[in-house]
């Protein structure tokens, strides 16, 4: 029997020193970082809202910002804003845990690259979905409605894509897939001694499913629902391109008219409705907390075990169209006007006589692409890895110590998800602008890859602690017991256990850095042009094909990524 | 009377000869500063364009001084310059933005003047450059049709012809509460044709988006017969669709894209050898060709058939940046 190894005294002072100061430095740097990560650009949009004139301008203090809030085109807007992403996340969220439960816990058939598929729409970047939905669901001529007019033989309408429907539909397309990559690997780790019990119990399959599965659950879907809620409530593309010809405000459209349609700009209003929409998140954020609190969500032990597969015997074949179904409607449909349209002269007509490679060989020939590809993979990985890692960190710190100073750095963290995208960027452009010359982080790669970091670790922060409550303490206890040291422990067994959530985290992130414009347009210097400036200049420049071979490109390499990280977790996870 | 004029002249001549030499010499050391300092960085509102591109590798083929680009649209551009100023950080040379962006910039005190260029001779008198910047090209705003929906005949001969009954509802345009074609269509009617015109398009009600490209292929696809304010120069984008371009006999609003010095720039002589390459009728060529109105004289009469006759047509106007948030608010008023 092995016991616990006593500090070797030849270390003497100095280990003495770090274990005794190692606690309060580790929490002291981390706040440190994600102060400078999270804090400062927020400090400085702050300044912009309570300031008549951006920092740098000679201007006063007022609350003109705050006041413009009131106005009842921004309230409405806001009510807006936030009945479509409830709705949306709400239906998002009940499709993405039937698709989780169907995938993860039945034998329905084909469940592997189900499960990869059902993903995908997530990565398509979002102008060129709204494109081929506009193509498909306008009222004029839009391809479903052409069908149906055939069908019927009639000319009325089945649907129209320019109304509070269209912008909740193409906001489900993103939502779905992201909900249902944080959920499914919540199923999967769940022991099923605690199903069995239930069930021996008396309870109904529908009853355990709630009150068991479910209720286990409720960490991993509350966070993935404020995510995507949040999410929702920042959307632009869907908002710009479904509701504004047909006067749907909403919070991002109003902030990009304040900055962007007006010959004076108006960031002081534009950074008020910036923090107002953080405080509204601020309250969810505290609702979650107070549905979570003092509840032990624990379902992976250390007692092995194999989560239960139910089998649904005829059923599974509808559980089987329920998914291919989805895959059709949010993947095959757009991505198979993205693939035919890269084939193509001009996205939507498909006359013979148009057929042609030349967007391939535009995006091939294109030095500006590829170099911008080169420095998107390099910040991609570099980001993502950094982001899960600090993540990883601060999840750790906050749900599974008693450190003081937890609840701030978790805070902190989930600062910038708050804000809207366009707004963050202005504040990492006034902030690193404004930083001391000789640090050399504005006008370089530095600049992007610590912005990137900011946006990201909010996600890497919730993948890895819905992770990790899951995990019982006895397994942590158990290996330090046995004298492995933090480190050790952290890498071998938690990381290890929640290596399925560090890879999907890990993959949100790198594709959130390929998608990222608004402050990468900020922040980019000639040297350091990413993948998204480069779409959009190939979008204003009159090329949306060029832009779908791009997309296509994006999917290739996430289908590569996604197949990568399943494999790993099939050699650590054998149920699938 | 004539002799002693002519003998003036002769006298003169020797005096005006040197100065032209002098300066050419001194345009000549400017040259070559340029060349030492090698690079030239544009910030510019341009995004994406192909033929700024050409205009770009044509100054770098010459010279041998090379331009770093960033791209950016028009409000992005402006806060960067602004914020890298404030905080003392001089990297770009040269701006490259729409008039009422640029009067902004002046007046806020962004730019530097850039001393005469040679080229200045070659400025069509309907664009003015003065001490900080200079006109570089123009845009033309037109109307779209779809060739399938809209017979020759029925094509709208006057912007007023957009008020027929016969397009209501079928009208797509870019938004004139918001910055882009829309607000320079807007003034440019109100002035022309008074607020009725605007009353009564509003009645037509016109279906406005914000996202150009994809509205100017929703028309050629048959979503809507007709598309303004169309920027002509967009037409290369669209060979080969059933749309084409129709400048109505009133002729076309524009708006004017400035060049001006950078404050503190850190290569001055090479923005100023650039800001001349871009006034030589070679590089205004490259714009007229692309449906851009060009600036300098004698360029129109050399551009491709087919935009010719489309160029040749009558400025309509433009906008007054000083009232440009006036006219925006009484767009939102008009058209709710």
């Amino acid at each position: 029997m092995t016991v616990a190894v006593p500090l070797d005294h030849r270390e003497g002072a100095f280990v003495r020193g770090l274990s005794r100061y190692g606690r309060p430095l580790s929490i002291g740097l981390l706040v440190l970082a994600l102060g400078f990560l999270t804090v400062y650009p927020l400090a400085m949009l702050l300044y912009g809202s309570i300031h008549s004139t951006p920092p740098g301008m000679a201007g006063e203090f007022n609350a003109a910002g705050y006041r413009a809030l009131l106005a009842p085109d921004n309230l409405q807007a806001l009510a807006n804003t936030a009945l479509i992403s409830l709705v949306k996340t709400g239906l998002s969220l009940s499709l993405a845990i039937l698709m989780a439960w169907i995938i993860a816990r039945t034998d329905t058939p084909g469940r592997g690259v189900l499960e990869i598929l059902i993903t995908l729409p997530f990565f398509i970047p979002p102008i060129l979905t709204a494109t081929a939905w506009a193509m498909l669901g306008n009222k004029q001529v839009g391809t479903i409605n052409l069908a149906w007019r055939w069908i019927t033989g009639g000319d009325g309408t089945l649907i129209d894509v320019y109304s509070y429907g269209g912008i909740v539909w193409h906001m489900m397309q993103y939502s779905t897939p992201f909900i249902f990559l944080f959920v499914v690997d919540a199923f999967r780790a769940m022991d099923p001694s605690l199903e069995e019990a239930s069930r021996m119990s008396g309870a109904t399959r529908w009853q355990t499913f709630w009150r068991v599965t479910f209720a286990l659950m409720l960490p991993v879907t509350t966070s993935a629902f404020i995510l995507s809620f949040i999410r929702g409530m920042e959307a632009f593309e869907s908002a710009v391109f479904f509701g504004t010809p047909v006067n749907i405000k909403v919070l991002t459209t109003q902030i990009f008219d304040l900055i962007t349609q007006r010959a004076q700009p108006d960031y002081q209003a534009a950074t008020a409705m910036g923090f107002a929409s953080l405080v509204l998140m601020g309250v969810l954020l505290v609702l979650q907390g107070r549905l979570l609190r003092g509840r032990s969500f624990t379902t992976v032990t250390g007692k092995a075990y194999a989560p239960t597969v139910a089998r649904l015997g005829p059923w599974r074949w509808l559980t089987f169209a329920i998914c291919v179904g989805f895959f059709v409607l949010t993947v095959a449909l757009p991505v198979g006007q993205l693939l035919l349209s890269s084939f193509f002269q001009f996205f939507g007509f498909y006359q013979l006589d148009m057929l042609t490679l030349d967007h391939y060989r535009s995006v091939w020939g294109n030095d500006e692409f590829w170099r911008a590809f080169g420095n998107t993979m390099l910040l991609g990985f570099v980001g993502a890895t950094a982001t899960m890692i600090l993540g990883g960190i601060i999840a750790y710190i906050s749900t599974r110590t008693t450190w003081p100073g937890r609840k701030l750095i978790d805070v902190l963290a989930w600062l910038p998800w708050m804000m809207p995208g366009m707004v963050l960027g202005i504040g990492f452009l006034w902030g690193f602008a404004t930083l001391p010359h000789w640090m050399p982080i504005y006008g370089s790669l530095w600049a992007l890859l610590l912005a990137y970091m900011a946006l990201g670790t909010p996600v890497a922060v919730r993948v890895t602690s819905g992770a990790y409550a899951q995990i019982a303490r006895d397994i942590e206890e158990c290996s330090r017991v046995h004298g492995a040291n933090w480190g050790q422990t952290m890498l071998r067994i938690l990381v290890a256990l929640a290596w399925p959530a560090f890879a999907v985290g890990w993959v949100l992130i790198f594709f959130g850095i390929m998608r990222e414009l608004s402050a990468s347009i900020l922040l980019y210097v000639p040297d350091t042009q990413v993948m998204s400036v480069v779409m959009l200049k190939m979008w204003n420049g009159g090329k949306p094909e060029d832009v779908s071979v791009v997309g296509l490109i994006m999917l290739a390499l996430v289908l590569l990524f996604r197949w990568v990280q399943l494999r790993f977790i099939k050699q650590r996870i054998s149920t699938l | 009377m004539r002799r002693r004029r002519l003998l003036g002249l002769l006298a003169a001549a020797p005096a005006i000869a040197r100065s032209a030499a002098a300066q050419d010499a001194d345009w000549n050391k400017v040259v070559d500063a340029a060349k030492k300092e090698g690079k030239v960085s544009i910030y510019t509102a341009t995004v994406g364009s192909p033929f700024h591109k050409k205009v770009f590798d044509a100054f770098e083929s010459k010279y041998g001084i090379k331009v770093d680009r960033l791209e950016a649209r028009a409000s992005e551009i402006r806060e960067r310059v602004r914020v890298e100023q404030a905080a003392g950080r001089f990297l770009g040379d040269i701006h490259h933005n729409g008039s009422t962006t640029t009067w902004l910039m002046t007046r806020d005190g962004n730019f530097q003047p850039h001393g005469t260029l040679p080229n200045y001779k070659n400025i069509d008198t309907t664009y003015e450059p003065d001490d900080t910047k200079i006109p570089a090209e123009v845009i033309s705003y037109c109307v779209l049709v779809n060739k399938n929906l809209v017979k020759a005949n029925d094509e709208p001969k006057s912007w007023k012809d957009l008020l027929d009954p016969k397009w209501t509802g079928k009208i797509l345009s870019d938004d004139y509460r918001a910055l882009g074609g829309g607000a320079v269509f807007f003034p440019v009617m109100l002035k022309a044709f008074g607020r009725e015109f605007h009353e009564k398009l509003a009645q037509q009600k016109p279906v406005f988006s914000r996202d150009i490209q994809n509205s100017e292929r929703r028309c050629a696809r048959g979503e809507f017969p007709i598309y303004i304010p169309f920027s002509l120069q967009d037409y290369n984008n669209l060979k080969g669709l059933p749309v084409k371009p129709v400048v109505p006999a009133e002729g076309r609003p524009y708006v004017r894209f400035d060049l001006a010095m950078l404050k503190n720039a850190p290569h001055p002589n090479a923005a100023r050898v650039f800001m001349n390459f871009y006034l030589e009728p070679e590089s205004q060529l490259v714009f007229g060709n692309a449906g851009y109105a060009p600036v300098v004289k004698g360029v129109v009469e050399k551009t491709l058939p087919e935009i010719r006759d489309l160029l040749a047509t009558k400025p309509m106007g433009t906008t007054d940046p000083p009232k440009q948030d006036e006219m925006l608010a009484l767009a939102k008023e008009i058209y709710k």
